[in-house]
């Protein structure tokens, strides 16, 4: 056997059951929710489009090292490479665009969430040819401390927490945004226009700046206007980039 | 498998390799070019652990730095052909990168799944998804399994609410780190760990050595605990249901033991360094990787009933601190911490500039809910670190949030400059 022939025997062993639980907290209480495995291809599918709309794809031109290797990373010819910012406990809402940089065939490496690993989303900047980091918190850009402003000017695209965009933006930089919203995830597209919710599967509603969720789609967890504890505002209506439906620009939390 | 037709399959493998690396992996080209070694030089698996040089950290520390090659002159593949870059913890320094290029399920995580198995891990069962995604997404090894992964925060702070996890899915595994146990020994003040725990068939624990204080804790919550370890970064090596050794997957990893002076083979179970070579990773494989690990390691089976090489690790080469004259590694400080009820944790860093030193610095967590004099339990630890090594320690107190702190991937380095 190998480690390719184990995976492949796993593949077919039964599934009984979601692709995992995670869990999200409304005003401290905390809700626990399924995925299903097809809630989560169709999340990947959602965030294999946006993805590609920030331009994510195949690597092209050299990389650094590999076949024969030691050929100096040529930066300024490769693209494609991202850093994703999430944590274990995040993954139900991250994992979706970690399966779609692997599927639109750009590399991609986890920087975790946690001060004391701020270093390692500095590092893979620094070393390989990253073209965007999705998912920057507080917590790292804090931790990066004074490389925050060489991470800002080494990548194109950054698409931040909303928490840490201010710090972003006091570096030089001109963040998009991404934010969970309860069980659901909301991404800023190229147009700056809001952060974009997948209507087939969620929507919102705002009464007085506080926000409220339903699933609108066939999903494992199925709630019905249930309060997110966040503030912020709704847009519907065309997007420049195509899509339509809702649009979230959280104004605290997140 | 009988140990013939394991070191059939390894000879294959290797036979496969040998080529395969000379030609892609720049490092590997120069360290034998330097050693004057050919692929054709290469015909056996002995031929191989006789003639083909070891790679250090340092040495791909020094040719990343020197080539400007992120991989350190390990990748053997374009780099747009790749999947994933994940890296090393970074504990003992510079994080080492690992590049793998892979379908649906994360490869280096397949052996994983294998070790679930022999826990009791089945299809439908619910899984605590803990742990960091530094090496990638562990929670794969679960799904491999079919179990499903109940995903929430186990780090520092993060226990008490995964707890309530716990009480509502009725997991059946977790991984533990050493600062979850920390966190878990407060909790168990206020919370019956032995009924939370209840629905575990086992738990794995990782990163660094179990203290014999912690394990029988674990034991008292009702906890088997399956230690594992790295085999030189290449796969995981677990404990079985005998808890004799941890187990190499040598249809994965070519395993050696050799003099952690010297360059020879040790003989079955004694003291050695392990050596790792990659027998499935295309991308960025491993040949006689150094780990630095220092362990015992035996071929005869186990009571299981399993063939494949066994270990246990015993601690890092280099962790061997002198102090006056007087010999002593890390673990001696960890089980004379543990007799200190303050202390228990065994949280500590030895804080040594160099390997041979003239004092013995040690910074020590201590509970400050449980604590009533610093100066009481000064006089305490600083009795028990003597009685232990022989010296007496100059102490740096620090209340055990403050220590937890400057923990990384689930452990606390143990040896420090400073």
């Amino acid at each position: 056997m190998t480690a390719a022939s184990s995976a492949a025997a796993a593949a077919t062993l039964p599934r009984r059951g979601p692709w995992g639980i995670g869990r999200y907290d409304v005003a401290g209480q905390p809700v626990f929710f399924e995925v299903g495995w097809d809630d989560w291809q169709r999340d990947v599918a959602w965030a294999r489009a946006l993805l590609a709309g920030h331009g994510v794809g195949p690597v092209k031109g050299d990389g650094p090292g590999g076949t024969g290797g030691g050929s100096p990373p040529c930066v300024e010819k490769v693209g494609g490479g991202l850093v994703i910012v999430s944590g274990m406990p995040e993954s139900p809402w991250f994992d979706p665009f970690e399966t779609a940089a692997r599927e639109l065939g750009a590399p991609y490496s986890i920087g975790e969430i946690y001060a004391f690993e701020a270093f390692r989303t500095g590092l893979y900047t620094r070393r390989l040819p990253v073209t965007m980091v999705f998912g920057m918190d507080r917590t790292v850009a804090e931790g990066l401390g004074d490389e925050l402003a060489e991470v800002v000017a080494r990548v194109p695209v950054i698409v931040a927490r909303p928490d840490a965009a201010g710090l972003l933006a006091a570096a030089g930089g001109r963040p998009f945004i991404v934010a969970r919203v309860g069980p659901a995830i909301a991404v800023e597209c190229p147009q700056r226009s809001g952060a974009h919710l997948n209507g087939n599967e969620w929507s919102l509603a705002e009464r007085g700046g506080d926000l409220f969720i339903s699933t609108a789609g066939p999903r494992a967890h199925q709630v019905r206007e249930a309060p997110l504890g966040l503030r912020g505002a709704l847009t519907d209506g065309p997007c420049g980039c195509g899509r339509t439906g809702q649009r979230v620009t959280i104004s605290e939390g997140a | 498998m009988p140990r013939a037709r394991i070191a059939a399959l390894q000879e294959e493998r290797i036979l496969e390799l040998v080529p395969y690396v000379y030609e892609r992996s720049a490092l590997v080209r120069r360290k034998w070019e330097e050693a004057r070694v050919k692929p054709s030089d290469i015909n056996s698996l002995a031929d191989f652990t006789e003639r083909v040089p070891f790679i250090t950290k340092d040495d791909i520390r020094q040719f990343r730095d020197q080539a400007q090659d992120p991989f350190g002159g390990l990748l053997c593949t374009d780099y747009a052909d790749t999947t994933t870059v994940f890296s090393t913890s970074g504990t003992t320094g510079d994080a080492t990168l690992y590049a793998h290029a892979w379908d649906r399920w994360h490869p280096f995580w397949a052996t994983t799944a294998r070790d679930l198995w022999e826990i009791g891990v089945r299809p439908g069962d619910y899984v605590l998804g803990s742990g960091f995604k530094m090496r990638g997404p562990l929670y794969h090894a679960d799904q491999m399994v079919g179990a499903i992964p109940v995903l929430v925060n186990t780090g520092i702070g993060g226990w008490a609410t995964a707890l309530d996890a716990i009480r509502r899915y009725r997991p059946v595994y977790a991984q533990l780190t050493g600062l979850a146990l920390a966190e878990l020994d407060h909790l168990s003040r206020t919370t019956d760990l032995r009924e939370v725990f209840s629905s575990f068939k086992g738990a794995a624990f990782a990163g660094e050595p179990l203290g014999a204080r912690a394990r029988a804790q674990l034991e008292s919550w009702g906890v088997e605990v399956y230690l594992w370890t790295s085999t030189g970064d290449v796969t995981g090596a677990w404990e079985c249901g005998q808890h004799d050794g941890c187990h190499a997957w040598e249809d994965c990893v070519l395993l050696e033991a050799v003099d952690p002076a010297g360059t020879g083979p040790v003989a079955d179970g004694e003291l050695g360094e392990l050596v790792a070579t990659s027998l499935d990773n295309p991308v960025t494989p491993m040949v006689r990787f150094r780990s630095d690990d220092i362990i015992r390691m035996t071929r005869q089976p186990c009571a299981c009933g399993r063939t494949h090489a066994r270990f246990w690790p015993v601690g890092r080469k280099g962790d061997e601190t002198i102090v006056a004259g007087r010999s002593f590694v890390p673990m001696d400080i960890w089980r004379a911490l543990e007799d200190v009820p303050e202390t228990a944790t065994a949280l500590f860093q030895l804080v040594r500039p160099a390997r041979e030193i003239d004092e013995l610095k040690v910074r020590v967590g201590y509970d400050p809910d449980i604590t009533t004099s610093v100066p009481d339990l000064r006089d305490r630890v600083s009795e028990a670190i003597t009685a232990a090594v022989g010296v007496p320690p100059v102490l740096e107190l620090v209340p055990e949030p403050e220590l937890l702190a400057r923990g990384r991937g689930g452990k606390l380095p143990r040896v420090v400059k400073s």
